[in-house]
């Protein structure tokens, strides 16, 4: 497939439509903070009010750091199954990778129960965020390996769906059980993980998200012609040449990376996963995954930026937990979608 | 007269005979309130003054407590009456649950209730417990090893066979009056009172720990309550009087953030309160609301940066702690003096911190730590029993 | 005749699956089989015979339980280095992407394009001469899934053609398609053998089609045997005709057809040539007559005359001395009946 000149001007407006909402995020919050203000900090930062210095560069640049990863990582992860699975209402979540995240954060902040075990798991050396982290991705790596084992059996790519919904159900009923066994602040601080936050990766977390996820994105844009291949079904995609159960293997692996990492980093965040690949889809009117990726990139920055302005309430005291916001947004976007269409084959 | 005008005066003649003997079956005996008239002090009898949960009111041969409660703008109250063992219960209260006293044996859910039956004496009659995690009186703890005290479980999870072959005199749940109470029909029509201690929803220190007078009441333990009680009022208001009249108030943030949310107690909590009596600059003093905010980052960020003292840090044991919750905290003013205090100096090898117990019914003992943290020198030295700096 | 190369060639081959831990044997007893270079072969057999499994297996899709295909040229059986010398068209639907005609076509060109799939100008021409061979030119800007059956089986073989391999292997193409559609594409595939110099091996239903265009056929018996040669060949020697036996079912070799009414009807004699002669006889099988050609023997119960004249054909009926003229044949079948 090749681009027309359309297609890359397209992509440079989206560019510039990044960074305006980056902007816009970083001048929105609970306080209000001039633009001017915002550009000292940056080109001038030692004649900046230290206060809003500490709100810009420490609170709110991380955040809409955060929230680029995110929307990177989580459109393309999206993408890629849904390409995978020739399935449009599969999302990153779909094998089951970011339930095996909650499982894992489940364990230590439920069962980790009494002071005494958490207290002897500082003895490790490892405590705070950094537990959590670690359990999250421990666990989606588990499941990771667990999909990947039974991917090798299987020859239809639907019963990979079907097992990624069923180790999702095993999660649930295992932290619902030890969400009734807890006490209530234990479930309300997991309560308020599922909830999703990008405000809370900072410093050394933030920079390791950044490479992981630049590792996936990476792998996921060089398998761009694996992934077209596949449009056409697993059949015609080996007899062009595809090996295709080391590129199913590939594609598992860079989605696990990008929607488990995200995840063990801040929490569940969906339908950036199935939204934004529809969208990309319509305004670029292309297959050709060598534009998607990139497509992706850009419109869920766009998409989840716009979501944390919302999440914001700006002005406002409180913030409400990006999961909600995603929600909200991202169910109208994909009815419209769906209704602009005429019929599934086109999607 | 007609007949009708005849029959109509009889019947009123004999209503009025009829109504003082209807009027004094109404009442066993003759109210006394439970505020005495001025200058009648009763050694015996508990007065309530601080805490709004819950009332007293004395009877000849029988005291009422009433719990009340406040929530949701709705007055709900739920009516016991203590009887003395042996006597008859008076009629005319046919919802109230009968205890019999003095209370001889006590189930009890939270440690508070330990702290509370600890302070009156009577630890030693409690045969039951929720939980076994965070106990620090060592008298439970050693009635758990023996045996003696048995662990029922909690909430959902409440054993009532358990319970019910126990039959305490009384069991102590830490529920809201308002929710769930159903699920302890079972018990009630069992014969045995349940009574939910609710003194974590009360809005001042002292109103906390006034619900000692409650398992005083229960006990008929009252003369030794009212004078431990006395002696803990005095104190605190002493050094509530020094603290509040500080000339330097310094400014103060409470707790740590989770995921983005900084959860600190609004105006009309006791935490608030705690600080008022302390004479801090909490910038959210005048907040309403009796439970906590949940502010962003930001919103705290301001007065964090510059805050002279950041006190009630979670679960955090030293600057490393706080550090791996967030690196960003390492800029905060208190953060780079060292002025950092959590209560979690007595915290046991069951992980059990004693702020949460005993700390409950020793808002004096509190108050004087913070005192001692804020305004070095004010109070005569002493090492701090439930703050530690953390380092 | 030009040396034949052999572009591929099997040896003891035996195709068959794995199912719950037995080996099923599709067809154990096949013969050296190989496909040249400019030839057509069609794969033919009653439903269950094997043929597509057969060539699933010949195209690497699908492993054979033992002996070897041979692709010279070919190292190992991956599936790159196959990509360059096998192309296929299956009865797979690809449905659910948003492809334009002219990119699906370009997926074709996957085994010769870089690591991001970018087309050099080899692979443009490719690509257009694939396109104009197919004749969907006039398609190529539509998107994909808006294509009628006929349309999208000339996308699919324009995709393979794109490959440009040489072998081009399709299974049953011409299964949804209407009868011209069905005839074109035949037609289109002998005269790409002949151009191109591929080797072609389709499989299919349609019999009558195939022993005209077919220069090889693979018949596969229901038992798992395989006979091979020239269609004619398998015709006259009857082997086509035993393939297919089954209780009133007959292969007319004069016609070249299945005949559905074989049973013998009641005896009419029929004088006339031609056209007509041809088409008043199935006319009178179908209503149940058999015809006999010369007087003979048999007693008949009509004798029908027929004649040519310049602007139309009259049938004359002789019913036991009493003669009738008609001007169609419904109208003469009405009187018979």
């Amino acid at each position: 497939m090749t681009e027309s000149p359309i297609q890359k001007i397209r992509l440079m407006g989206l560019l510039l439509l990044v960074l305006l909402v980056f902007l816009l995020d970083l001048s929105m919050g609970t306080l209000k903070i001039p633009v001017s203000e915002i550009v000292k900090v940056f080109f001038s930062p030692k004649t900046a009010n230290p206060t809003w210095h500490f709100i810009i560069a420490q609170i709110r640049l991380p955040k809409a750091c955060a929230a680029v990863l995110a929307g990177c990582a989580l459109s393309v992860g999206g993408l890629q199954m849904q390409t995978l699975f020739r399935n449009p209402l599969a999302d990153p979540a779909i094998l089951g990778i970011t339930a095996g995240a909650g499982l894992g954060v489940a364990a230590v902040m439920l069962t980790g129960g009494s002071m005494a075990t958490l207290y002897a798991i500082k003895e490790l050396g490892v405590s705070g965020s950094w537990l959590i982290i670690a359990a999250a991705c421990l666990s989606a790596g588990a499941v990771m390996l667990l999909v990947l084992t039974l991917s090798r059996q299987l020859k239809d790519n639907v019963l990979m769906l079907i097992i990624g919904i069923m180790i999702g159900s095993i999660t649930l009923a295992l932290t619902s059980i030890w969400q009734y066994f807890s006490d209530p602040e234990q479930v309300k601080e997991y309560l308020l993980w599922t909830f999703g936050s990008l405000g809370g990766v900072t410093g050394a977390q933030l920079s390791i998200l950044s490479g992981v996820v630049a590792a996936g994105l990476i792998v996921a844009f060089l398998s761009s012609k694996m992934l077209d291949a596949l449009l056409l079904g697993e059949h015609y995609a080996r007899s062009m040449g595809l090996t295709t159960r080391r590129a199913r293997v590939i594609i598992i692996c860079s989605t696990s990376l990008l929607a488990g990492s995200i995840t063990a980093f801040c929490g569940p965040i969906g339908f950036i996963g199935i939204a934004v690949p529809h969208i990309a889809r319509t305004i670029f009117n292309t297959a050709s995954h060598r534009i998607l990726i990139p497509a992706c990139c850009l419109i869920g920055t766009i998409l989840l930026l716009l979501c944390d302005i919302v999440a914001q309430l700006p002005g406002s005291q409180s913030v409400l937990p990006i999961n909600i916001i995603t929600s909200l947004v991202g169910s109208p976007v994909v009815i419209v979608l769906l209704l602009r269409r005429k019929n599934l084959n086109s999607w | 007269m007609s007949k009708i005008s005849r029959l109509l005066s009889s019947f009123f003649v004999v209503i009025i005979t009829l109504l003082p003997i209807l009027g004094c079956h109404q009442r066993v005996g003759s109210k006394e309130p439970g505020t005495p008239a001025p200058g009648e002090l009763r050694p015996d009898r508990s007065i309530v003054k601080y805490a709004h949960g819950f009332t007293i009111d004395y009877f000849d041969h029988y005291k009422e407590v009433k719990i009340l409660n406040r929530s949701g703008g709705r007055m709900d109250t739920l009516d016991y009456l203590l009887v003395p063992q042996g006597m008859a219960v008076p009629a005319g209260h046919p919802t109230a649950q009968v205890i019999s006293t003095p209370v001889q044996s006590l189930i009890v859910m939270s440690s508070m209730h330990v702290a509370q039956s600890d302070f009156v004496g009577v630890a030693d009659r409690i045969i039951g417990l929720g939980n076994g995690h965070y106990v620090n009186s060592t008298i439970v703890r050693e009635g758990i090893q023996s045996g003696k005290i048995k662990l029922v479980g909690m909430d959902a999870n409440l054993n009532n066979e358990q319970v019910i072959t126990l039959h305490p005199g009384v069991l102590m749940t830490m529920s809201n009056p308002e929710s769930a109470f159903g699920q302890y029909k079972t018990l009630i029509n069992a014969g045995i009172p349940v009574l939910p201690n609710a003194e974590w929803l009360e809005t001042t220190p002292l109103g906390r720990a006034e619900w000692v007078k409650l398992v005083g009441v229960l006990t008929d333990r009252e003369a030794f309550v009212n004078k431990k009680f006395d002696s803990v009022e005095q104190a605190y208001r002493k050094i509530a009087a020094l603290g509040s009249g500080a000339a330097v108030k310094p400014s103060v943030i409470i707790g740590m953030p989770f995921k983005g949310t900084w959860y600190t107690p609004a105006g009309e909590s006791y935490m608030a309160q705690f600080l008022r009596d302390a004479g801090a600059d909490y910038h959210w003093s005048d907040t309403k609301g009796t439970g906590s905010l949940a502010l962003t980052f930001e919103s705290v960020a301001p007065i964090a940066l510059t805050a002279d003292y950041w006190l009630n840090v979670g679960y955090a044991d030293s600057k490393n702690d706080i550090l791996s919750k967030d690196p960003r905290y390492s800029t905060f003013h208190a953060f780079q003096t060292g002025a950092i205090y959590n209560y979690n100096r007595r915290v046991n090898d069951l992980g059990s911190n004693d702020y949460w117990e005993s700390g409950a019914v020793n808002p004096q003992q509190v108050l004087a730590d913070i005192i001692r943290i804020l305004h070095p020198g004010l109070l005569p030295a002493d090492s701090l029993y439930y703050y530690k700096q953390i380092k | 005749m030009a040396s034949d190369q052999v572009l591929l060639r099997t040896s003891g081959l035996q195709t068959g699956y794995h199912s719950g831990g037995k080996r099923i044997v599709v067809s154990g007893e096949l013969p050296e089989l190989e496909l040249q270079p400019g030839r057509l072969v069609c794969l033919l057999g009653p439903n269950g015979s094997g043929k597509s499994t057969l060539l699933r297996t010949l195209a690497g899709l699908q492993p054979a339980l033992n002996g070897t295909i041979d692709v010279p040229g070919v190292e190992s059986h991956k599936p790159a280095e196959l990509a360059r010398k096998i192309s296929l068209v299956l009865t797979d639907r690809v449905r659910g992407n948003n492809l334009t005609v002219q990119s699906l076509i370009e997926l074709g060109r996957y085994p010769y394009t870089g690591w991001l799939g970018v087309l050099d100008e080899a692979d443009k021409a490719a690509v257009e001469w694939a396109i104009g061979a197919a004749g969907i030119g006039a398609l190529r800007d539509r998107k994909a899934h808006t294509l009628s059956d006929g349309e999208s089986q000339k996308m699919m073989l324009a995709r393979a053609l794109a490959q440009d391999t040489p072998i081009l292997m399709l299974d049953e193409p011409t299964a949804h398609l209407d009868l011209p559609s069905r005839i074109k594409l035949m037609r289109l595939l002998h005269r790409l053998a002949g151009q191109t110099r591929k080797a072609i091996l389709l499989s299919t239903h349609e019999l009558d089609l195939a022993l005209q265009v077919a220069d090889t056929v693979w018949l596969l018996e229901a038992g798992g045997r395989l006979h091979q040669g020239a269609p004619e060949d398998l015709v006259l020697n009857g082997v086509f005709e035993a393939a297919f036996a089954e209780e009133d079912i007959v292969f007319n070799k004069e016609a070249g057809v299945f005949v559905i009414h074989a049973a013998p009807g009641k005896p009419v004699l029929l004088t006339g040539v031609g056209i007509s002669f041809f088409w008043t006889e199935r006319a009178l099988r179908r209503a149940g007559f058999t015809v006999a050609a010369t007087t003979g023997a048999t007693p008949v119960l009509y004798h029908i005359r027929i004649t040519d004249h310049p602007t139309h054909t009259s049938w004359l009926l002789d019913n036991e001395g009493v003669s009738r003229e008609y001007h169609s044949i419904a109208e003469l079948l009405q009187a018979i009946r």
